[in-house]
């Protein structure tokens, strides 16, 4: 954690050759999905809330993580900003109606009800929070690297947002895996979370129409499912998680 | 003047001790009761990541300026946390994660009532309730600030004495921050005035208090701020705060002096 946190990344700007991506120019859906991946990474303080507001922010170790991820994130925000900059794309947050699933209702709850069903989920709640906060890495992986394929000219800022998301990954699947092995009710506690996620985490603050986008783009071709079908082969492999939970996952993923 | 929010997160950075010889503190260590403060500002640096958890449950966290700067003032203080876990170190004292998050379980019911409390008074006072933890936000800075100045002075450890500068450094900028939040949200609101004086003065405690054992509390105070000296400083504290919109004539940090019956 502590290797983690000394090596963080910051500003990404000085790596973007914003010239090269004005003259190349991106497609419109690229441009979307930047728009869309900015807004995922730019509410990462809200994803922080809804831990913290639990006994997840007793965890120093925990909380430690979620610092420096939270600055990582920050900084791959205005990375993307400065995408949408160089190309004179709307840089404005997106807007439009929310999606009112019944189903997502739990994602929507805000801090109150969210501490008080916190309070009564006690402790072993951080490791549903480090578990689903290892598949939205997963799947923002997958997001990244379709955005690569859809922009040759971002490969190289692609390649650099992947390895940060690589150092996320290790800190959450190591921790995942050690609570996940080591207590039931955080078993439990984690498949009632996966029952109750939208994905990507923060997708309840994202326009309708722009994740029924990322939905399609991101994992609605042969290759989007195959993406799908890897994360729910991770999830599966998890230590108390089945197919079952891979498939609830997968199967919103393209919903 | 507004604080250039851009200008802040281009350059907010962990504060590096790297250049300092720490091994001075193996010939010329720090006194016991020296320890025991730094200790206690240690804890308080990890922590803010639960004082962070109290301003996320308004809405300002929204604001981008603010989000922004909670981000990058979130862990500017952990690696205040660090860089005094170092200089505690070289002394063969561990602060670990785990008694961080056994400091964190002692808390009990409070704490875990703190959010859902919080929450409520948000959504029933709304935008002025994000002046009260600005105004709040601002009085813990500035009182941080002149104990890392004030433990400098005291000490005349050099190398010490330049860490805790650097971290006085960075305690500048969140001072300019909060402070101006804190002004420009409280100028145009009379319920704001009255609501920040009102949780100021009958709730405000020295940063840790509430977390940290009484008896350290006290002995913090009184290392730091018994005295004329000291309570000069104090009294500087509590000038800048009565500066503030509606805070005229508060003495916040003095009183929490004389509620400790710590000698001017």
């Amino acid at each position: 954690m502590r290797e983690f946190a000394r090596t963080v990344q910051g500003s990404h700007r000085d790596e973007i050759d914003a010239a090269a991506i004005a003259s190349a120019g991106l497609a419109a859906d690229a441009v979307h999905l930047v728009r869309v991946l900015r807004d995922l990474e730019r509410g990462t303080l809200h994803r922080m809330r809804n831990l913290l507001v639990t006994a997840t922010h007793k965890d120093a170790r925990v909380t430690a993580f979620l610092t420096s991820w939270a600055f990582e994130k920050f900084w791959i925000a205005d990375a993307l900003d400065a995408v949408l900059e160089a190309v004179g794309a709307d840089t404005a947050a997106l807007e439009g109606p929310r999606r009112r699933s019944p189903r997502e209702r739990a994602e929507r709850r805000g801090p109150v009800r969210r501490a008080i069903a916190g309070n009564f989920a006690g402790t072993q709640l951080v490791a549903a929070h480090v578990t689903t906060g290892l598949i939205d890495e997963w799947i923002s992986q997958a997001a990244y690297r379709r955005l690569g394929e859809a922009a040759s000219v971002l490969s190289d800022l692609v390649t650099r947002l992947l390895a940060l998301k690589d150092r996320h990954i290790a800190f959450l699947s190591e921790d995942a895996e050690r609570r996940l092995a080591a207590n039931n009710r955080a078993v439990k506690l984690t498949r009632k979370a996966i029952a109750q996620a939208a994905w990507p985490i923060g997708a309840t603050e994202i326009p309708d129409a722009d994740r029924t986008f990322f939905e399609t783009f991101v994992f609605g071709g042969t290759e989007g499912r195959t993406a799908a079908a890897r994360i729910a082969e991770r999830v599966a492999a998890l230590p108390g998680l089945t197919s079952a939970h891979g498939d609830t996952v997968a199967a919103r993923l393209a919903s | 003047m507004a604080f250039d929010i851009d200008r802040y997160t281009a350059t907010s950075d962990a504060v590096a001790w790297g250049d300092l010889d720490f091994d001075t503190f193996d010939t010329d260590p720090l006194p016991e009761s020296t320890l025991r403060t730094l200790r206690y500002m240690c804890d308080i640096e990890y922590h803010t990541v639960c004082y962070l958890r109290d301003l996320l449950t308004t809405p300002s966290h929204k604001e981008a300026d603010v989000g922004a700067f909670m981000t990058m003032w979130n862990r500017e203080e952990f690696w205040h946390g660090e860089a005094l876990a170092a200089v505690l170190a070289k002394h063969d004292i561990t602060v670990d994660f785990d008694q961080l998050k056994a400091t964190r379980l002692k808390l009990g019911w409070k704490d875990r009532l703190d959010p859902i409390k919080q929450s409520i008074m948000g959504g029933l006072v709304g935008n002025d309730f994000v002046a009260v933890h600005m105004a709040w936000g601002a009085a813990n800075e500035w009182s941080a600030n002149a104990a890392y100045l004030r433990m400098a002075e005291l000490e005349g450890h050099p190398v010490l004495a330049e860490l805790l500068k650097r971290i006085a450094r960075q305690e500048t900028r969140h001072v300019a921050f909060y402070a101006s939040q804190a002004r420009d949200r409280l100028k145009d609101s009379k319920k704001a005035q009255k609501l920040a004086r009102f949780a100021l003065s009958r709730f405000w405690g020295p940063v840790g208090s509430g977390v940290q054992e009484e008896s350290e509390v006290t002995h913090v105070m009184n290392h730091l701020f018994a005295g004329p000296d000291g309570r000069k400083l104090v009294r500087d504290v509590d000038s800048h705060i009565a500066k503030l919109p509606g805070l005229e004539g508060l003495t916040i940090v003095e009183d929490s002096l004389e509620k400790r019956g710590i000698a001017a």
